[in-house]
């Protein structure tokens, strides 16, 4: 039975593994994100979500299974439709943060000038680095150069918006402007995929999973996963060492 | 012509352009080298012999090192990545730099031109626009073959040791210093595969010989072909390291 493309969930990942040597990056991952809501990768370091990303992104195939991106395969035709932020700022250093973000307009298939100027520009205020948008990326702190490298991946305005951390180096004040954006993103339909190591993420998420050596092992809402744990006081934090230490006794 | 390549030239060129000190070196550093050249060579009739040796080296030296270095950091500082996920194809790259680059390039070479000319009084004969479109070519070789040996080199210090192993053999045995026919049989066969021996011997046929493009016909080709040759061994190793 064919599906309207239209109708299809934002990802479908069916199965897939991938490695690297010997290490199992992502191991038979299965997951399906419905569209217009914000979705949580949360895990330990080398739990497998920059790999998860890279392969939602396409920059890496699934060595088995299969991956459906607004339901297409992904390839050169859908990467107009994401916009993807890896977890280390890739920006040029010798750039402005203005043309670091002009540049990736432009590639992005923004050409028409005034649109494109206006985009750029409505980012760059959106990330409040507008008042600093002539400096060499190379003079700004850590947390700007994240905003900027954010702005990179918003300014076509894509569906699907792959962040891998995006809110770390943020100061608080910024990661709740952030997160009214994002809410905003939402609303206005497009899909969020959000890697993080902090419950304060996964709290403001819609949906997230729990990711553990290249598998999923627990997925839900927020408030899901907490009462999953039985405890009425149980933070996201408490549910996801309880998930882990199910883990350890089942496979024990 | 790809789609974004003009849009990649631009930013290697901003990018450049940008960084004041490299554009300083880009102009000073071939005046430099000209002008220890010409003085140590008080004989003019030398000078003409070696300038336009010196003038296809040092276009290839910089073409090669410049861009090897711009690609090395575009993949360490994970733009490529961005890239390679964006709608930008592989081609679009390739080209992008070889476009950024000969603006450069050129730049370079008509200083190198004009001050071995009108400073050290070197004696050409040759049309202008036939030594740019010639050197244009020993250009494009060098951008390509630049973008292909950064995929092997990890940071900037191994990209470095590259210039020995590629370019230094070149010119030693291209006949700048000496004649090819003086080496030993198994270096002169070796310097048959030496795109740098092409581009001195066409660009000293049209600079002391007055001779046209059609003329070094052969050499032009040779030149193409390794340009083509290099382009598809960048393109396709292009994606190393980008995920
Ligand atoms: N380029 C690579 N080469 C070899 N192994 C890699 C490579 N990238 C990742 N790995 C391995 O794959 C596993 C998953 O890594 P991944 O980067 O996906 O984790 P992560 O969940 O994003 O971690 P973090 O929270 O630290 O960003 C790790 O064991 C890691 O060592
Ligand atoms: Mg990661």
């Amino acid at each position: 039975m064919a599906q309207e493309k239209s109708a299809r969930p934002a990802v479908e990942v069916d199965n897939a593994s991938f490695n690297y040597r010997e290490i199992k990056a992502v191991d038979r991952l299965s997951l399906q994100v419905p569209r217009g809501i914000s979705f949580g990768l949360l895990g330990p370091n080398g739990a497998g979500k920059t790999t998860l990303i890279k392969l939602l992104v396409g920059l890496l195939k699934p060595k088995s299974g299969s991956i459906r991106i607004l339901g297409e395969a992904t390839s050169r035709k859908t990467a107009h439709l994401i916009g993807y932020m890896p977890q280390l700022h890739s920006l040029y250093s010798e750039l402005s943060a203005m043309q670091n973000v002009d540049f990736f307009a432009r590639i992005y298939g923004l050409s028409d000038k005034k649109e494109r100027g206006q985009k750029v520009e409505d980012v760059l205020r959106l990330v409040e680095m507008w008042p600093r948008r002539k400096d060499s990326v190379m003079n700004l702190s850590g947390g700007m150069r994240q905003r900027v490298s954010l702005a990179c991946a918003l300014v076509h305005r894509p569906p699907l918006l792959l962040l891998d951390e995006p809110t770390v180096g943020l100061d608080p004040e910024l990661r709740v402007t952030f997160w009214d954006y994002f809410t905003r993103l939402t609303g206005e339909g497009a899909t969020l995929i959000i890697s993080s190591h902090t419950m304060d993420d996964a709290a403001h998420c819609d949906s997230l999973v729990f990711m553990r050596a290249g598998t999923v092992i627990a997925g839900g809402t927020p408030d899901e996963l907490k009462q999953a744990t039985a405890k009425p006081e149980a933070t996201l934090e408490d549910a996801f060492l309880y998930f882990i230490h199910l883990g350890d006794k089942q496979h024990a | 012509m790809p789609s974004h390549a003009l849009t990649i030239a631009g930013r290697v060129i901003r990018q450049l352009i940008r960084d004041r000190r490299t554009m300083v070196l880009i102009i000073l550093v071939p005046l430099v080298m000209m002008g220890l050249i010409g003085a140590s060579f008080p004989d003019e009739s030398v000078l003409d012999y070696i300038a336009p040796a010196m003038i296809a080296t040092l276009a290839l030296f910089f073409s090669f090192l410049l861009t090897g270095i711009s690609f090395l950091r575009e993949r360490s500082q994970g733009t490529l990545e961005r890239l390679m996920a964006s709608p930008v194809t592989r081609l679009d790259v390739v080209v992008g730099y070889l476009f950024g680059f000969f603006l450069f390039a050129l730049a370079q070479t008509s200083i190198i031109i004009f001050f071995t000319i009108y400073v050290l009084g070197a004696n050409f004969m040759g049309e202008l626009w036939q030594i740019f479109i010639f050197q244009t070519v020993i250009i494009a070789g060098a951008v390509t073959l630049g973008i292909f040996t950064s995929t092997f080199a990890r940071n900037e210090f191994q990209m470095v040791q590259f210039i020995p192993l590629i370019i230094t053999p070149q010119i030693f045995m291209a006949g700048i210093l000496w004649p090819v026919e003086q080496m030993p049989e198994y270096l002169q066969w070796l310097s048959k595969i030496m795109p740098l021996t092409y581009g001195v011997e066409g660009l000293r046929d049209i600079m002391l010989a007055g001779a046209n493009l059609l003329d070094v016909g052969f050499e032009l080709a040779v030149l193409i072909g390794f340009t083509i040759v290099t382009s598809i061994l960048a393109a396709t190793v292009l994606r190393r390291g980008a995920s």
